[in-house]
């Protein structure tokens, strides 16, 4: 029973890691004002990137900057759009999802199925994994995990805790007020927009550098959606959004296995459980029954205009 | 405003001599294919496939038996139209059609059973192309269907004679007649070689989820599961096999390359005798649009043995099945054959029809798990 809520744990862990790094990606994003609904397309776009890049050179270090690099690009083409050309944020994000599908794909295309030699293997942490059930869990993953053990604090610490963080809470608020106050507000958002698609790609990357070792078209199956119903669920905070990561990951894992211990229930049940959770806990969240104010960014969404004002 | 009126009367003359000139190559083509008399070499094929045609899995399979296929015939590549990522909807499906038709192609092939309905109604207001389309049989459509479960006898049988335990696992995608006959196939061929065997079944519910399929692995696994079956078109499994020490076999092309340690040997779709066949019948002007290829034998093939992980009493033990099945000696679903619930399928000394089979509803009595 013990080893079964370790391997559970475990994998929730991964599961919920490869769809962290673009909840958090979305959450600097959303924060700065900008939306960015084609993660999905972006998440491809690092995946099939990461994974060219290993298979050619067999080195994961080459191979992640070239995902980060490849996220960047994006964001630059994406911030140049939403926030030089002003142009719709909701459209903008379509076309990035449709257009990351697509070119993915055809650059992959000679490479669909192959395996590399290389990936994310498990690294025991000294000590720490020796500690029962826990340690299991939390301490014998890869590299792309431990990193996110270090980047969810270190993001709540930014946004809650600085100076650059309470600028980034009024960028999504009122950038209005910071323009007044003389700081570049487009260029702030420019550099939001492109750190979030570079987490945003590293996702992917966890697709194919470290839960697998290969690449097929349109392979992250909808996580880039559950990232970003993630951030909204979080109430945009990366505390939160581990936390939901982790009940969706726990809750889509925990299906199979009911699958075996509860075999009388159709299967269709425990596939629907994750997507179930997932309503509630927005309606719990972000319900207008709540008296608490739902966090949304006041100006995400809206065209910044100095001109305009 | 002089400049403006010749402007727009210069792009209205370029789009109608452009207008124009399609219509008349068009006329011309058709003019040309309906003359020509149709032989191996002028055959042109058009296929339509869900996915790419290198996906590693069920559209890899299609594409590769295409092509064997069409090498036997002498028909060269270049003959074969093919057009991928094409979604199971109308408008996908019918402009996939159209832009093959425009083309010229005499033989379309759908690699996926959701084209049917649409692929029936395109094909019945144009007889001059012939459709060939996997899945159940629907009008004006050649339909054609592999005994997989054939395939999974042995895939289960190999499994049952190497695993140390009684119980073995199956991953599933989604639950389909072709699918619950695979489960079936693979857990009655574990029986065949170990009468005490038991099959845990642990389904995806998606035709290509490598999260899921992952899981599924992993989940069999932390049940003490070494030896597994899979219907999953993804290499997680075997991937996942490999790196907890556990095996299992391949499933839609050989996928040994990509887990050398886990794979024992891949089920493998060969379409390639009943395209043979299909396109014979095109070039020969017989085609039939009634006729139904439900076929076993060398259609439910298997990869060459993984010699570093399956002993050789094994290889011989398996092939001399794979004999038995081919000459009728064993019938995979022959009774007497009870289901997981206890109901009796097929009395002692009979076998079940090839419909009930197609469309099977049930799972074996061996079977842990439900649909």
């Amino acid at each position: 029973m013990m080893a079964l809520i370790i391997s559970i744990g475990a994998a929730a862990v991964v599961y919920a890691v490869s769809i962290l790094y673009a909840a958090i990606g979305e959450i600097f994003s959303q924060r700065a004002g900008i939306m960015n609904l084609g993660i999905e397309g972006i998440m491809l776009m690092g995946a099939v990137s990461g994974f060219l890049t290993v298979y050619h050179t067999n080195s994961l270090a080459l191979a992640m900057l070239a995902v980060i690099c490849t996220g960047a690009i994006l964001g630059l083409v994406f911030a140049f759009l939403t926030v030089t050309l002003q142009s719709d944020q909701t459209v903008c994000g379509m076309a990035f999802l449709i257009f990351g599908s697509g070119l993915s794909g055809f650059i992959g295309k000679k490479v669909t199925g192959i395996a590399t030699a290389v990936k994310f293997h498990d690294i025991s942490i000294p000590l720490l994994h020796k500690i029962p059930v826990i340690g299991k869990i939390f301490f014998q993953q890869d590299l792309l995990v431990y990193c996110m053990y270090i980047i969810i604090p270190l993001s709540i610490f930014y946004i809650y805790k600085t100076r650059p963080g309470l600028i980034l809470r009024a960028l999504g608020e009122n950038p209005a007020a910071l323009d007044t106050a003389g700081i570049h507000v487009f260029a702030l958002r420019y550099a939001y927009v492109i750190f979030g698609c570079a987490m945003i790609a590293i996702s992917g990357a966890c697709i194919t550098l470290s839960y697998t070792n290969f690449w097929n078209e349109g392979m992250t199956g909808g996580k880039g959606w559950i990232a970003f119903s993630l951030v909204a669920f979080s109430r945009w905070n990366p505390g939160f959004a581990a936390l939901g990561a982790l009940l969706f990951g726990g809750i889509s894992i925990l299906g199979i296995n009911l699958q075996i211990y509860l075999p009388g229930i159709p299967t269709q049940f425990y596939s629907m459980l994750p997507y179930a959770a997932t309503v509630v806990a927005l309606i719990i969240t972000t319900g207008s029954f709540r008296k608490q104010h739902t966090a949304e960014p006041a100006a995400l969404c809206q065209k910044y205009d100095r001109e305009g004002r | 405003m002089k400049k403006k009126l010749i402007s727009i009367l210069l792009v209205v003359a370029m789009a109608a001599m452009l207008l124009t000139g399609c219509s008349g190559n068009s006329g011309n083509q058709t003019k040309d294919t309906a003359k020509a008399k149709l032989d191996y070499s002028n055959i042109k094929i058009g296929e339509i496939t869900s996915l790419v045609v290198n996906d590693g899995g069920w559209c890899q399979a299609t594409h590769q038996s295409l092509l064997a296929a069409m090498k036997e015939l002498g028909i060269p590549e270049e003959n074969l139209k093919v057009i991928e990522n094409v979604a199971e909807d109308q408008v996908s499906v019918t402009n996939a059609y159209n832009a093959l038709a425009s083309e010229g192609v005499n033989l379309i092939v759908g690699a996926s059973a959701g084209y049917a309905t649409f692929l029936s109604e395109l094909a019945g207001k144009n007889s001059n192309i012939i459709v060939a389309q996997q899945g159940d049989q629907v009008p004006n459509l050649i339909g054609y269907q592999i005994r997989n479960y054939e395939g999974m006898f042995l895939a289960g049988y190999a499994c049952a004679l190497m695993s140390p335990t009684d119980t073995l696992g199956f991953a599933a995608s989604m639950s389909e007649a072709s699918v619950r006959g695979a489960i079936n196939g693979y857990a009655l061929g574990a029986k065949y070689a170990n009468p005490n065997a038991k099959v845990k079944l642990v389904w995806a519910n998606s035709w290509y989820d490598v999260d899921i399929e992952t899981q599924s692995a992993k989940t069999l696994i932390n049940q003490g599961i070494k030896y597994m079956g899979m219907e999953a078109s993804s290499p997680a499994i075997p991937q996942t096999c490999q790196e907890n020490g556990a095996y299992c076999i391949g499933y839609n092309v050989d996928m040994k390359d990509l887990a050398p340690k886990a794979v024992l040997f891949s089920y493998m779709w060969n379409f390639a005798p009943i395209y043979k066949d299909i396109i014979t019948s095109v070039v020969e002007g017989k085609a039939d649009t009634s006729k139904y290829y439900y076929e076993g034998g060398e259609c439910a093939n298997i990869s060459a043995f993984n010699e570093a992980i399956v002993p050789k009493d094994v290889q011989d033990k398996v092939l001399q099945v794979k004999a038995d099945l081919a000459s009728g000696k064993i019938k995979v679903f022959g009774g007497e054959l009870k289901d997981n619930k206890g109901n009796i399928l097929v009395p002692a000394g009979q076998t079940m029809s090839d419909d009930k089979i197609n469309t099977q509803q049930f799972l074996v009595e061996n079977v842990i798990g439900s649909f």
